[in-house]
C-alpha cells in the first residue's frame, strides 16, 4: 500500500500536471477514478489488500511463545482431518485445541492446523516477495540511474587499471597470499589518492603527453552497465536461482537475496530508458541551469518521474517471486522449516493428494489467487499510468 | 480474408492433431490384453538413474539394483540370511596361525628354549600330557598341524618422509634376521588360540617378544618409528584365516566365455588397483592374497582376523577377458586416450556390462530406462520374465500415476499409500522391516549430553509408538540398539525406553534440572537449550524434527531446530562434530561389524562415531565381534554390546522403517515341479522379509489367479 | 552494417568470457562438494577422497581449474564426474529429447497467442477482451507444478492412459503411426503446460502492439479512405504490429536449453532442464558449467540474431 500512496503523491508534483488546464482534480482522485473504471484491477487491489491484512494478522497471531494459532503445534492423533472438521476434544490437551473450535482448512500429515500454517505462510510469502523485489528495484534504480544519467562518461584506462589492481589484490588476499595481496591493495588505493590530488593540483592544465594513454576513455559507463545486464541475462534465471540456492545453505534470507540479485535487470533497463528521455527534458535542463547538484536532480526530479514503469514491474515481480519460491519449494530448496510458506505447504501436501487433497488445493488456490491479484493490479496500474492509453478510458 | 482464416484455422488444426493422439494410446487393460508380450516384461520404477554399471565401482543403490541382476557373486544369503553358494559351490574356512619363537622368555617348568623344544611341548600338550582348562583344551584340539618355519634373513626397503612437512622421500633399508617361527594349522578360526597357548608357554611369552632385536636399520629413525616397523615386519603373533572356494563348473558369462578362478582373482586385483578408485577397497584391504589354485578352486588368505570378510564375496565377479590390461590398452588406443591413465573406470564396459547373472544387459538410456533380457545360459535356468526394465521416474506422485496407468509394475510405494491400496482387489501388498534405523544422536562431548541420565530422559520424552503409528502409518517398528532387527545379532530381551514425560522430568531433576518460573528447565541459572538439526529433503526426518521439538518443549526444554542441505549438513556440522543433537539414519549391512560407528578410535573429525561414544567394554566387544568366526559366539558378544549401548543411550533409537511394496495381483511365482507340471504360487515374503527373493520365478498372468483372489 | 556486426560479435565474446568466469566462480566457491568426495560415505576412505580430488583437479588453484575446464570444453574432452560420459554427447542427447517439447510448445504458443491477442485488441474493453485478460493472468499465476498434477491426475483417473515419459512403456513394437501418435500424446500435456505461460504473455503483448498501431496515422488514413475494416486490421495494422515479433524469434533460442526443470521432472522427461537439475544435485560441475556456457552462447546468439533481424526488417533502423 505504501508504494501506491507514494506514487500518487509523486505524480502530483510532476510539472506536466501543473501546466494542465482541465478542471482540477487531485492526482489521487484521478487515480482512484481510473482504478474503479478498471474492474479487474480493482478486484486485484481488493484481494491484494485482504492478503496484506491476512499476512499482517498472520504475523501477529502466529508468532511469539504463546501464539493464538500455533502453526508448529503437532497433534498426531488429529492428522489429515478434512477442512471444517472439529477436533476430538477428549484426546487433546487444553492448549492443543484450536482457537477457532474447528480446523478451518483441515490438518496436515502431522496434525498441524493448516489454517495457522497458511496464516504464517502468508507473511513469509509476502516478505519473500517484497524483500526480493525491493532488492531488485533498488539495484535497478541505482544501476539504471547511473547508466542513464552518467552513461556518456567514459571510464579511463587508469581507472580500469586501478580497479583491476584493487580486485587482484582482494582476490589474492582471499586466496591467501596476504603479502602480495595487501601490497596490491595499497598500491591501488595510493593511486586513487594520487590521481585526486593530481586533478586538484593540475586544475585545467592538460596532462603531460605520455600520460594521455592512461587518461584515454575506453568504455562508457552506459556500455559497462548494459554489458553487465547482458551477462546477468545470459543465465537462465530460474536455473541460476536454483543453482545458487542449492549450493548455499538453505535459509529464507538467502532465497530472498538470491531472487533479488537475479531479477534487477528489467528495472535497470526501464529506469535507464526513462532517464535517457527525461534528461533531455526542459525541467531537468532548468534545474541544471539553476546549479542544482547532480544527485539532487536525480533524486528530487528524475526518479519520481521514472518510477511508474518500475512500479508496475515491481508489482508483477512480487507475483513472480512468490511463484519462484513455490517452485523452489517444490524442488526441495524453498524456505526451510520452521517457516511455513505456501510453497512448502503445497509441496509437502502433494504426497497426500489422494488422501488429503485439501493440503494441495488450499495453498495452491491461495497462491493462484494472490499472484493473480498482483498481476491484475499491476496490469491495471500499467494502463492507468500509461499516458498514451489514458484518453481511451 | 486469408490471413484471418490462417490465423484461426492453424491453431484449431494443431490442437485437433494433438488431441486425436489420445485414441492411439493403450489403456491399462489394453496393455496386458492387447499385447501378450507385456506380460513377459517387468518394469520397475526408480527415483534416480544408475551411474556406473560395474559392481566394483558403483556406490549408489540404483546401480547396485542393476548390477545384482547382471552380475553374480560367489555366494549370497538365503531366506534365513545364511550364506549360500552361487558361483561357488562350497567353501571351507580354516586358519593358519604363526608366532615367533621367543628365546628370551621363560617357559614355566621348561626355561628358555628353542623352536624344537617349543613344538615338542605343544605336541605334548595337545596329546593331553599337560593339565589344561576346558577352553585351552578346545583350542589345542583345534590345532591340526604344528611345524617350524626356519629362521631366515631378508631385506626390506621402505620410503619415509624426512620430516612431517618434507615432500622428499628417503629410502630406509631394513635388514631383518627373522628368528624361527612356528606355524599352526587350525581346523577352524580361533581368535583365542594364543591366549590359550600362553597358559602353557607362559603369560608373557608372546607379549615380551621384541621384534626390534632382529632388525638392523641403516637410517637413524626415532624410537617410535623403529618400534612400529618391528611390529609391522615381525609381529609376535599372526592370524591368517583362509577361505577356499570351490567354484561351480560350466558357468558362462553373457558373451559365452567360461567363468573360472582367474576371474575371481582378477576382480580382487581390480578392486585393489589404485588406478580404479574402487569404493570397496576397505572391504578387501584385509586380504593378503588370492590364489587361483586350479580353474575351479580359489584360495583366499587374510592378513588378520576379520569376520565380515566372507560376506564381501557376494560381490559381482567381473569378466577378466574383457577388462584385463591388454583389452584396456586396446580400448584406450581406439578412443585416443592415454593408455597409462586409462583404467576400468574410463572403460565403456561400465555402460555395457557383461557378467554371469540371470539377466543380460541390453540398453541404457540415461535418465529414461535400462533394459535387461533374461540370460538363456544362466546356470540356475532362464528367469521367467524375458525382459526387465528399470525405469527412471524422478517424482513419487507421477510414479504412482504411472502404476495406475499400467506402465510400471512396481514403484516406491509410500506407507500411507499402502494403507489406501491394501483393500484394493487388484493389488497385493508387502511389507517388512528394513535394515536401516533412524535415531537422534547426541554430541556426547557437550554439556549436558555427557550425562547418560539426561540422554535417557530425552529419549523417554519422545513417544516413539506415536511416531510409528502416525508418521509411518504403522509401517515401522521400534528399535533398541544398533543391530539389524531381523538378524540373530539383535538382542530382543532389551526393552525399549518407555514413553514417560513425568519420569523423564524426574530423571532430569536427578541430574539437577528444575523448572523455572516460565516453565523452562534450568540448572545453575542456565536454561536447558540446544539445537536439533537434520538434513533437508527427507520428510520423515522433518516430521520427527517437529515432533521431538514439540515433545521436549512439553517438558520445558527450549529446542531450536535447523534443516540443512545434505552437503552442508555433513561437511560443516557432522564432520566437524559441530552440533548438539541431530536426526540421522544408518543403513546397516547384515554383518554385525560396528567398528566405524561405535569404536572409541573413530571419534575424530570426519569419522563416523561423531557423537563421541567411548566405552572401553564396548570397544573390547566390538573388536571381538570383528574377529569371531563362530556364529553363536558372535551372537553372544553382540547381545552384550547391544545391552551396553542401550544402557548408555548415546542415541535415542527411534525406529526401523518397514519397506513397503505393491504389485498387481496377476504377478505370481511360476515353478515347474518334478513331474514337469507348471505350478503357480502366490508371492510371499521370506522370513527375513525379502519379497523379491524368488524374483527369477515371477511372471505376470493375463488374469488374476483364483488363489490370489482371497486375501 | 558490417562494422556493427563485427563490433557486436567482439562485445558478445567479451561478455561470454565474463559469464564463464562468473559462473565458474559461483559454482566453485559455494559450500558443499561433489558427491564423489563426500567423506561421510563409509566406503570412501580419506585417501580415496584425496585421489578423487586429484582426478577432478580440485586440488589445484581456481584459475588453473578454470583453464583446465575450458581447455577440455573446447577440445570436446569434458566428461561428467557422475558417469564419465562425454559432457557434450550427454547434452546433445538431452537436447534432442527437449527439442520436440520445445517445438510443439513454440508452435502452440505462436499459433494461439496471435488470434487471441488480435481479437482482444479488436474488441478492446469488451467481454472477450476482459475474459481473455483474466484467463491470461490466471495461466501466468497458477503454480506450474500444481497445475501439472491436477492435469495428470485428471487425465489418468478419467481416461486410464499413461501420460508420463516420452512414450508408453511396454507397448512392444507397434506400427509406426501408432508409435508416432503415442509419442505425440506424451508430448501433449508437458508442452501445453510449458506453453500456457508463453501464450498468456505473448497474447497480452500482441494485444498491446495492436492497440499501439491502431492509433497510428496510417491506420486512421486507411479507415478514412474507406478500406474495409477487416483489411485495415489484418493488412495495415497487423503487418506493422508484427514487426517486433520478428525479432523475438531470436530470443526464443535460449528457451531451447533453459527448458523447464519442474515440468521435466514431473513428467520424467529426460530433457536438458532435468539433466541440469540433477547435475546441480550431484554437484557435477562439468555438466553444470557446460550447460551454462552453452546457454550463454545461445542467449548471446539470440540477441545478436534479433538485432540483425530488426535491422533487416525495419527500414527505419540503420546502424
Amino acid at each position: 500500500m505504501m508504494k501506491i500512496m507514494k506514487s500518487s503523491q509523486i505524480h502530483s508534483e510532476t510539472p506536466i500536471e501543473a501546466s494542465s488546464a482541465v478542471p482540477r482534480r487531485s492526482r489521487l482522485q484521478e487515480f482512484w477514478r481510473l482504478l474503479k473504471g478498471n474492474s479487474l484491477a480493482f478486484v486485484g487491489l481488493i484481494i491484494f489488500v485482504l492478503f496484506f491484512c491476512a499476512a499482517l494478522a498472520g504475523l501477529i497471531l502466529t508468532s511469539g511463545t504463546k501464539p493464538v494459532f500455533d502453526p508448529a503445534m503437532v497433534r498426531l492423533q488429529e492428522k489429515l482431518l478434512p477442512p471444517l472438521s472439529s477436533p476430538n476434544l477428549e484426546t487433546l490437551r487444553p492448549e492443543e485445541i484450536p482457537k477457532l473450535g474447528v480446523y478451518l482448512f483441515g490438518t496436515d500429515d502431522l496434525g498441524r492446523d493448516v489454517f495457522a500454517r497458511m496464516l504464517q505462510g502468508a507473511w513469509v510469502s509476502l516478505t519473500v516477495g517484497f524483500v526480493a523485489v525491493g532488492i531488485a528495484v533498488l539495484i535497478g534504480i541505482f544501476m539504471g540511474g547511473i547508466s542513464g544519467y552518467f552513461g556518456q562518461g567514459h571510464i579511463r584506462v587508469d581507472q580500469i587499471l586501478a580497479a583491476f589492481v584493487l580486485l587482484l589484490g582482494g582476490g589474492l588476499l582471499a586466496v591467501g597470499a596476504i603479502f602480495s595481496g595487501s601490497a596490491l591493495l595499497l598500491i591501488g588505493s595510493a593511486y586513487i589518492f594520487f590521481s585526486r590530488w593530481l586533478k586538484k593540483g593540475l586544475g585545467k592544465q592538460p596532462p603531460p603527453k605520455w600520460m594521455k594513454v592512461f587518461f584515454a576513455g575506453v568504455i562508457s559507463i552506459d556500455t559497462l552497465i548494459m554489458r553487465l545486464v547482458d551477462i546477468m541475462l545470459c543465465f537462465p534465471s530460474f536455473f541460476l536461482i536454483l543453482t545458487v540456492v542449492a549450493l548455499l545453505p538453505a535459509s529464507m534470507y538467502n532465497i530472498m537475496i538470491v531472487i533479488g540479485l537475479t531479477s534487477w535487470m528489467g528495472a535497470t533497463r526501464f529506469v535507464r530508458a526513462e532517464f535517457l528521455s527525461l534528461r533531455e527534458q526542459d525541467f531537468v535542463t532548468a534545474a541544471r541551469a539553476l546549479g542544482v547538484s547532480n544527485w539532487r536532480i536525480i533524486f528530487r526530479h528524475m526518479i519520481p518521474n521514472a518510477i511508474a514503469p518500475v512500479l508496475v514491474s515491481a508489482t508483477i515481480g512480487i507475483a513472480t517471486a512468490i511463484l519462484t519460491e513455490a517452485g523452489l519449494s517444490f524442488l526441495g530448496f524453498g524456505v526451510p522449516p520452521p517457516h511455513a510458506t505456501w510453497g512448502n505447504i503445497l509441496s509437502d501436501g502433494k504426497r497426500f493428494i489422494f488422501d488429503a487433497p485439501w493440503l494441495t488445493f488450499v495453498p495452491g488456490f491461495a497462491i493462484l489467487l494472490v499472484v493473480l491479484s498482483f498481476n491484475l493490479f499491476g496490469e491495471g496500474l500499467r494502463d492507468i499510468l500509461n499516458p498514451k492509453l489514458k484518453e481511451r478510458y | 480474408m486469408t490471413i484471418r482464416k490462417i490465423l484461426i484455422f492453424t491453431p484449431i488444426l494443431v490442437i485437433f492433431f494433438l488431441l486425436q493422439s489420445y485414441f492411439w494410446v493403450p489403456t491399462y487393460e489394453e496393455q496386458s490384453r492387447g499385447n501378450p508380450e507385456r506380460l513377459n516384461e517387468y518394469i520397475a520404477a526408480s527415483i534416480g538413474d544408475a551411474s556406473i554399471l560395474n559392481p566394483i565401482l558403483s556406490a549408489d543403490s540404483a546401480s547396485s539394483d542393476i548390477n545384482s541382476k547382471v552380475f553374480e557373486g560367489l555366494i549370497d544369503r538365503d531366506e534365513e540370511l545364511r550364506f549360500r553358494g552361487r558361483l561357488a559351490r562350497s567353501w571351507d574356512i580354516h586358519e593358519e596361525a604363526f608366532f615367533y619363537v621367543n628365546e628370551k622368555a621363560n617357559i614355566p617348568g621348561v626355561g628358555k628354549v628353542g623352536a624344537k623344544k617349543v613344538v615338542e611341548l605343544l605336541k605334548r600338550a595337545k596329546a593331553g600330557d599337560l593339565p589344561a582348562s576346558d577352553e585351552v583344551r578346545a583350542s589345542l584340539d583345534n590345532i591340526r598341524e604344528i611345524s617350524i618355519i626356519p629362521a631366515r634373513e631378508f631385506l626390506v626397503t621402505r620410503h619415509e618422509k624426512k620430516t612431517e612437512t618434507d615432500q622428499e622421500d628417503i629410502e630406509v633399508r631394513i635388514r631383518v634376521m627373522a628368528p624361527n617361527r612356528i606355524k599352526l594349522v587350525l581346523s577352524s578360526v580361533d581368535q583365542d588360540v594364543f591366549q590359550s597357548l600362553s597358559s602353557i608357554l607362559g603369560k608373557d611369552y608372546f607379549s615380551s617378544f621384541n621384534g626390534g632385536d632382529y632388525l638392523h636399520v641403516d637410517q637413524e629413525l626415532g624410537e617410535k618409528k623403529s618400534a612400529a616397523y618391528a611390529r609391522e615386519i615381525l609381529p609376535s603373533t599372526e592370524h591368517n584365516p583362509i577361505v577356499v572356494f570351490k567354484l561351480r563348473p560350466d558357468v558362462k558369462f553373457h558373451d559365452g566365455h567360461i567363468f573360472d578362478a582367474n576371474d575371481v582373482k582378477f576382480t580382487f586385483e581390480a578392486i585393489m588397483n589404485p588406478k580404479n578408485l574402487s569404493p570397496r577397497v576397505a572391504d578387501y584391504e584385509p586380504v593378503k592374497e588370492v590364489q587361483a589354485v586350479d580353474p575351479l578352486t580359489v584360495r583366499i588368505v587374510y592378513k588378520r582376523l576379520y569376520s565380515p570378510a566372507l560376506g564381501t564375496w557376494s560381490m559381482g565377479i567381473l569378466p577378466e577377458h574383457l577388462l584385463n590390461d591388454e583389452t584396456l590398452r586396446d580400448e584406450a588406443n581406439r578412443v585416443g586416450k592415454d593408455p597409462e591413465k586409462f583404467s576400468i573406470r574410463q572403460s565403456s564396459f561400465n555402460r555395457h556390462p557383461i557378467g554371469c547373472g540371470p539377466f543380460v544387459f541390453r540398453q541404457w538410456k540415461s535418465d529414461q530406462y535400462i533394459t535387461l533380457n533374461g540370460f538363456d545360459d544362466y546356470w540356475e535356468g532362464l528367469p521367467n520374465y524375458k525382459k526387465f526394465i528399470y525405469r527412471i521416474v524422478p517424482d513419487l506422485l507421477t510414479q504412482e500415476m504411472e502404476f495406475y496407468a499400467g506402465t510400471i509394475d512396481s514403484y516406491n510405494v509410500q506407507p500411507h499409500q499402502v494403507q489406501r491400496l491394501k483393500n484394493d482387489p487388484g493389488y497385493q501388498c508387502f511389507s517388512g522391516p528394513s535394515f536401516g534405523y533412524t535415531y537422534i544422536g547426541y554430541n556426547m562431548r557437550r554439556e549436558p549430553f555427557n550425562d547418560p541420565i539426561v540422554r535417557r530422559a530425552l529419549g523417554m520424552a519422545i513417544d516413539v509408538n506415536k511416531i510409528i503409528d502416525y508418521v509411518l502409518h504403522g509401517q515401522g517398528e521400534s528399535i533398541t540398539g544398533p543391530f539389524v532387527k531381523v538378524t540373530d545379532y539383535y538382542n530382543h530381551r532389551i526393552k525399549p525406553l518407555p514413553y514417560d514425560p513425568q519420569g523423564a522430568l524426574k530423571l532430569l531433576e536427578e541430574a539437577g534440572w528444575r523448572r523455572n518460573k516460565e516453565g523452562w528447565l534450568e540448572k545453575n541459572g542456565k536454561r536447558f537449550q540446544f539445537t536439533l538439526i537434520t538434513n533437508s529433503g527427507n520428510d520423515l526426518r522433518k516430521a520427527i524434527l517437529a515432533i521431538a521439538q514439540d515433545a521436549w518443549r512439553q517438558i520445558g526444554i527450549d529446542v531450536r531446530t535447523d534443516l540443512l542441505e545434505w552437503a552442508v549438513f555433513i561437511q560443516e556440522r557432522v564432520d566437524k562434530a559441530d552440533f548438539d543433537a541431530l536426526i540421522l539414519g544408518w543403513f546397516m549391512g547384515i554383518e554385525p561389524d560396528l567398528y566405524q560407528i561405535w569404536h572409541s578410535s573413530q571419534t575424530n573429525p570426519y569419522q563416523l562415531n561423531f557423537v563421541g561414544f567411548k566405552n572401553p567394554q564396548a570397544d573390547d566387544l566390538i573388536i571381538k565381534i570383528r574377529q569371531e568366526y563362530d556364529h553363536d559366539r558372535q551372537v553372544a558378544y553382540c547381545h552384550q554390546l547391544h545391552k551396553i549401548i542401550a544402557e548408555e543411550q548415546p542415541y535415542t533409537f527411534l525406529y526401523v522403517t518397514k519397506w513397503t511394496a505393491i504389485l498387481d495381483k496377476r504377478i505370481v511365482i511360476k515353478e515347474t515341479d518334478e513331474k514337469g507340471n507348471v505350478v503357480y504360487k502366490k508371492i510371499t515374503p521370506t522370513k527375513t522379509g525379502s519379497y523379491t527373493f524368488y524374483f527369477n520365478k515371477w511372471i505376470k498372468l493375463p488374469e488374476v489367479p483364483s488363489f490370489a483372489l482371497d486375501g | 552494417m558490417l562494422s556493427f556486426i563485427g563490433r557486436s560479435i567482439i562485445q558478445k565474446i567479451i561478455t561470454l568470457f565474463f559469464v564463464s568466469v562468473v559462473s565458474f566462480l559461483i559454482i566453485h566457491l559455494a559450500p558443499g562438494k561433489p558427491s564423489q568426495v563426500d567423506p561421510l560415505n563409509p566406503k570412501f576412505t580419506p585417501e580415496m577422497v584425496e585421489r578423487f580430488r586429484k582426478e577432478f583437479h580440485l586440488d589445484k588453484p581456481l584459475y588453473i581449474q578454470y583453464i583446465y575446464f575450458y581447455r577440455n570444453l573446447f577440445t570436446g574432452k569434458t566428461v561428467s564426474w557422475k558417469d564419465n560420459q562425454s559432457a557434450l554427447k550427454k547434452i546433445w542427447e538431452r537436447f534432442l529429447n527437449s527439442l520436440p517439447l520445445f517445438i510443439v510448445g513454440t508452435i502452440l504458443t505462436w499459433t494461439l497467442s496471435f488470434p487471441i491477442g488480435i481479437r482482444s485488441a479488436i474488441f478492446r474493453g469488451g467481454f472477450y477482451d476482459r475474459s481473455s485478460t483474466f484467463f491470461s493472468y490466471l495461466l501466468i499465476s497458477i503454480p506450474g507444478f500444481f497445475f501439472a498434477y491436477i492435469l495428470i491426475i485428471f487425465v489418468v483417473n478419467s481416461f486410464h492412459v499413461p501420460v508420463i515419459g516420452m512414450e508408453t512403456f511396454g507397448i512392444g513394437d507397434p506400427s509406426w503411426p501408432r508409435w508416432l501418435m503415442d509419442r505425440v500424446w506424451h508430448l501433449l500435456l508437458p508442452s501445453v503446460l510449458g506453453a500456457t505461460g508463453g501464450i498468456a504473455i505473448l497474447s497480452r503483448y500482441v494485444r498491446s502492439q495492436m492497440l499501439e498501431v491502431e492509433s497510428q496515422d496510417y491506420v486512421r488514413t486507411a479507415r478514412a479512405k474507406g478500406v474495409p475494416e477487416e483489411q485495415v486490421l489484418y493488412k495495415h495494422a497487423l503487418r506493422n504490429a508484427l514487426l517486433p515479433f520478428v525479432t523475438m524469434f531470436g530470443l526464443i533460442l535460449p528457451g531451447l536449453i533453459g527448458g523447464s526443470v519442474i515440468i521435466e521432472s514431473i513428467f520424467s522427461w529426460p530433457g536438458m532442464g532435468r539433466m541440469a537439475y540433477e547435475a546441480i544435485l550431484a554437484r557435477d560441475y562439468p555438466i553444470i558449467l557446460t550447460v551454462n556456457f552453452i546457454s550463454a552462447v545461445l542467449v548471446l546468439a539470440g540477441t545478436f540474431v534479433s538485432d540483425v533481424l530488426y535491422m533487416v526488417v525495419d527500414p527505419r533502423i540503420r546502424l
